[in-house]
């Protein structure tokens, strides 16, 4: 994967990010970390294009992230699964291929479950995201954003709002599905799995790149705001 | 016994039958006796072209302010000021003007204006702008429970506008949207019977025609009331079965 990051800033109501700039190349694997309100989560949406920003520019894999063509190769695991609550877990993975990916229902369907089972909730398939746990919807909506075929996953916090034992059921999943050789770009608060998934790791602090590099920089931090932000976390 | 009494079937005739005999019951005590014939046979066709009428009239400016309403949604989610701004100004002056008086303003007012003279055309023109500011509010109420990350999620799965309506907001939001819809088609349908007052033939008006040549009042209020409830009653049944079927 190749990201190119050229001058950006993005303001909400105060300056969330500022005056950005970053290239990397050839990690499949980058999580962005750091305290809440760093600005972590603006700089993963404005990646996968969700929104756009105030301004600058962002390339990734030589694609404008603003591109109809780039939507078509990114999926998006967002927070709180955020799964059309409607739908039943098949139906919000199926809906997506049949729609906006004309594949056809029946194919769809199939693929669905697939990957449904592939997360291991084929029990689950006809649930209404409400009757299922916390967990597993966040399951289904990973399997959602694998169904979709993308050359790129991105997860905002994916266990934000999991209790311990749900967040591991949930990265234990996601471990499972690195075979596929995806890239993820992925935002958490779970060191330890950022240490055992992300093959780069750039940490953020008030809107700004402070510090990045392989995993180790999670063991010998050079910067004080990664030591406090580590010394926090343990 | 009691078993009996909880039956659906058996408890609603029961209800309709003591709802029935207490307006007759009514009725009988507000006069000597009453004579519903003439309604029924030398003015039949009249009445059911009135009855007609009310109803295509309701339809029309049901569609029609659902569609202005819906636009006037779509406008006030822009990012173009002036047009948001617009559209609470229309929507103030709507709420601030009685029924009657938007539809004397459409035909004496903004019909001469623009040259148009077809009065029955004007005055349901009247209702439909009257009603599209309370539509635009159904709709604003019913989305606004659709949380901005869904929104997000349709535009990052490439949804487009009619597939986004169809699939996603539309079966989320009908049941929200259902008993205000239902609310606003009621004014619509009572409001019809302003129309009478241009003279045009929707039931009130017909009714009243009636009342003056056969002096059979009460008959005749009795029977708009039935009318219009012959009216409503089935679209209220029409409105659950189209949310049931939206649920599944």
């Amino acid at each position: 994967m190749k990201i190119d990051i050229q001058d950006l800033s993005h303001v909400y109501d105060v300056d969330v990010l500022k005056q950005l700039n970053f290239q990397l190349n050839d990690y499949r694997s980058v999580a962005i970390i750091g305290a809440s309100g760093s600005g972590k989560s603006t700089l993963l949406r404005l990646m996968s294009g969700l929104e756009k920003p105030t301004q600058g520019q962002i390339t990734i894999n030589d694609m404008n992230v603003s591109s109809k063509q780039y939507k078509k190769l990114i999926a998006f695991v967002f927070q709180n699964h955020n799964l059309f609550p409607h739908l039943t877990l098949e139906r919000n993975i199926s809906l997506i291929l049949e729609k906006t990916r004309h594949v056809n229902k029946v194919e769809a369907k199939k693929r669905a479950l697939e990957y449904l089972k592939l997360v291991h909730l084929e029990d689950q398939v006809n649930k209404l995201p409400k009757n299922v746990s916390g967990g597993q919807a966040q399951r289904a909506s990973i399997a959602r954003a694998f169904s979709l075929n993308p050359d790129i996953i991105f997860m905002d916090e994916p266990t934000a709002s999991l209790d311990p034992f749900l967040t591991y059921e949930v990265l234990s999943n996601v471990k499972e599905l690195r075979e596929f050789g995806k890239s993820f770009v992925f935002v958490s608060h779970v060191i330890s799995f950022v240490k055992e998934f992300a093959d780069y790791v750039i940490f953020m602090d008030q809107g700004k790149i402070v510090e990045h590099g392989k995993p180790s920089i999670l063991v010998h931090p050079s910067t004080n705001e990664l030591k406090r932000y580590i010394s926090y976390l343990v | 016994m009691i078993k009996f009494f909880n039956n659906k079937i058996v408890s609603l005739f029961i209800s309709v039958l003591f709802v029935v005999g207490l307006f007759l019951y009514l009725g009988f005590a507000s006069v000597d006796s009453l004579n519903f014939v003439p309604y029924l046979s030398d003015f039949g066709g009249l009445l059911w072209r009135g009855f007609l009428n009310t109803i295509l009239v309701s339809m029309i400016a049901l569609f029609f302010s659902l569609v202005i309403g819906f636009l006037l949604y779509q406008i006030s989610q822009t990012k173009v000021q002036i047009a948001k701004d617009l559209v609470f100004l229309f929507s103030e002056i709507v709420y601030g003007t009685p029924l009657l008086v938007m539809i004397i303003l459409m035909v004496f007012f903004i019909g001469p204006a623009l040259s148009i003279e077809d009065w029955p055309t004007l005055g349901i023109a009247g209702i439909i702008l009257y009603m599209a500011p309370y539509m635009k509010n159904v709709f604003v109420s019913s989305f606004s429970t659709i949380s901005k990350d869904q929104y997000m999620a349709m535009d990052l799965f490439g949804f487009n506008s009619f597939q986004r309506y169809r699939y996603l907001i539309f079966p989320q939001v009908i049941r929200a949207l259902m008993p205000p819809l239902m609310n606003n088609f009621s004014l619509i349908i009572k409001g019809s019977a302003l129309l009478s007052i241009i003279g045009y033939s929707e039931l009130f008006s017909i009714v009243s025609v009636v009342q003056s040549r056969t002096f059979l009042f009460v008959e005749g209020y009795l029977l708009l009331w039935a009318l219009y409830l012959c009216i409503t009653i089935p679209l209220s049944q029409f409105s659950s079965w189209l949310e049931r079927k939206f649920r599944t």
